[in-house]
Formats: structure tokens, sequence, C-alpha cells
């Protein structure tokens, strides 16, 4: 359905916003050494329960009921991806405290579609509501990158207002954040 | 995806930022539900926040809403005007969505070609 995996993360981060979340995590890790690709959506929105989340993964079944929520297919549909690249789906759900999705797949496998444009899901994501944190975290074996929107509006509101250059902007980790996620792939390593 | 195209997204991010300050002549609404984004909604979007950074056009925010009803005729974006008037195109691509900035955005003329539905007007 989807031909980029970044068409993936938009549409499950649409949904995030749609349930009111005011911070959207989104961390995409490609490890190649342990031939896996980890993509999570993570947001503070209000959350599914059981029964909703059961219908929402049953995909296509429910999009006519909840089209108005446009929720239903996206979730299936990265699903769909992932377990046919050789990987995981799953989502955890808290109502009144948040949703995480989480897919793994197999980096080398044939199936598994390029990550596309990650570039334009993020600024599409942040125009879609400037109220919302969108964060994001690639990974990689041997590079990292941390983005938020939201320090950029605070680096804005600091600075002269209307005039920026490019080389103005700088590369400014979160350092408990940043660690946190080299923690959690850390112990994943050990696991793998 | 590499390292220097995610830090240009910084600098690109932050002039969207600047654009989207006060309130504006036009405001355009893309639909980014699933069959939207299936359909190509992204680019759609991207051309023409591309587009009217290149023109600099400073009168116009771009927005995003989830489905819109139009799942058959996506990608759909809806052009509001400050003063109510609202015009919806459908069936759309990255060519068709710089004609709509060069004509509607920046010279204020709709493209009837391209529009589907009746004129709202403001009452």
């Amino acid at each position: 359905m989807f031909d980029e995996l970044s068409l993936h993360i938009l549409d499950v981060a649409m949904n995030s916003l749609a349930a009111g979340a005011r911070t959207v995590q989104i961390m995409v890790a490609e490890h190649a050494r342990r031939d896996r690709l980890t993509i999570r959506i993570q947001d503070d929105g209000r959350g599914m329960d059981g029964e909703m989340l059961r219908r929402v993964l049953a995909g296509s079944v429910t999009t006519k009921r909840f089209r108005k929520k446009s929720i239903g297919l996206g979730l299936a549909l990265l699903r769909q991806t992932a377990e046919m690249c050789g990987g995981k789906f799953e989502v955890h759900s808290t109502p009144g405290v948040g949703t995480t999705v989480t897919a793994t797949m197999k980096l080398l496998h044939v199936d598994l579609p390029p990550l596309g444009d990650l570039n334009a899901t993020i600024l599409a994501l942040c125009a879609a509501n400037p109220e919302v944190d969108v964060q994001l975290d690639y990974l990689s074996d041997m590079e990292r990158f941390h983005f938020s929107s939201k320090e950029l509006a605070e680096k804005k509101a600091s600075s002269r207002p209307g005039k920026f250059r490019d080389g103005e902007e700088k590369t400014n980790y979160e350092p408990g954040r940043t660690q946190k996620v080299e923690s959690e792939s850390a112990a994943a390593g050990c696991l793998a | 995806m590499n390292l220097e195209e995610l830090k240009k997204l910084k600098a690109k991010a932050q002039r969207q930022v600047a654009l989207r300050e006060g309130s504006k002549k036009y405001r355009v609404v893309v639909s980014m539900g699933t069959s939207g984004i299936a359909a190509g909604a992204r680019e759609v979007m991207k051309t023409m926040l591309d587009e009217i950074e290149k023109r600099g056009l400073e009168d116009v925010e771009v927005r995003v809403a989830g489905e819109v009803g139009l799942e058959d005729v996506e990608p759909v974006i809806r052009v509001e005007e400050a003063g109510g008037e609202k015009t919806t195109y459908a069936r759309l691509d990255t060519e068709k969505a710089k004609k709509i900035v060069a004509e509607h955005l920046e010279k204020g003329k709709k493209v009837d070609n391209l529009a589907i539905g009746k004129e709202k007007k403001p009452e």
C-alpha cells in the first residue's frame, strides 16, 4: 500500500495527533550489523482501551465505521509490512496516558520498502499542528540525529524575530533523552 | 537516509515555523489521512511548501487535516481565504500543486479546472 516506510510513520503519527497528543516521539533505528530496523511512534494522546485496540488492529473490517476518525487501516497496514519483512509489530496503549507503536523489520529483507523521505514526513507533522512537539530520533550503527520541533520554536523565540541564517542552527542533543535511547539499544544489543 | 539530509530538516522546519506566525490571507489544508497519504498527499504538501517558500509568499499558511471524506479523489487540499471563501482542489499531483500556488495563492486567481464542488461564499 505505502511504498515508503516514512509514509507509514506519517500515517501512524497522524493518529497520534488525532488523539490529542502534545508530544509525538518518533524513533527510527537502522542496525545493519544486527539486520534490524526498528520504528517506534510514541505519543501522550488519549490512548485506547483493549476493545478499541482490538478493533483498530483488525484493520479494514472497521475502517468504514471509524472513517471519520481516520483510524483503523493505518496500523493494520504497518503490521502487514512488518510481518511481511520478517519482523514484529506491537501496540501498547493506556487510556489517558498514550500509545506506543513499535514495528521491527529485517533490514536486509528483500521486501523491505525504502525508508523514503523522512524529512517530508516530519515537516508534514510539524505543519499539521504547530502546538505539538514532534520529535525524531534517528539512530544507525554510525550516526545519530535528534530533532524536536518545540526546541526550534523556543530557539527562534529567543533569537532576533524574523531573521535567522541557516548557519545559526546548532546540533543540540538532549543528553538525557539520547542516553535513554542509547541504553535501550545497548540493552537490546546484549539480548540479541 | 543519510545524516546530511536530516540536518537540512532543521533549517527547513525553522523556516516553516517562521512562515506560520500571525494571521494569514490564505490557509491551505492538506488532507493527510491514510487514503490521502497513499495517493501522494505528502508529496503535494512538500511541493506546496517549497513553492510557497520559493515565491516568497508570506501570507499563506499550510496545515494538515485527517480524512475529509473524499477518499476517491485524493490527494485533496482546501484553500481557505481570510474572507471565508473556501475552494477544494482534488486529484492533485505535484505539477497541479505548483499551479495552484502560482495562480491561486500568488495571483488570487482560482484554478477552476482543478476545483471540485460548489463554491462556498461567505455568508
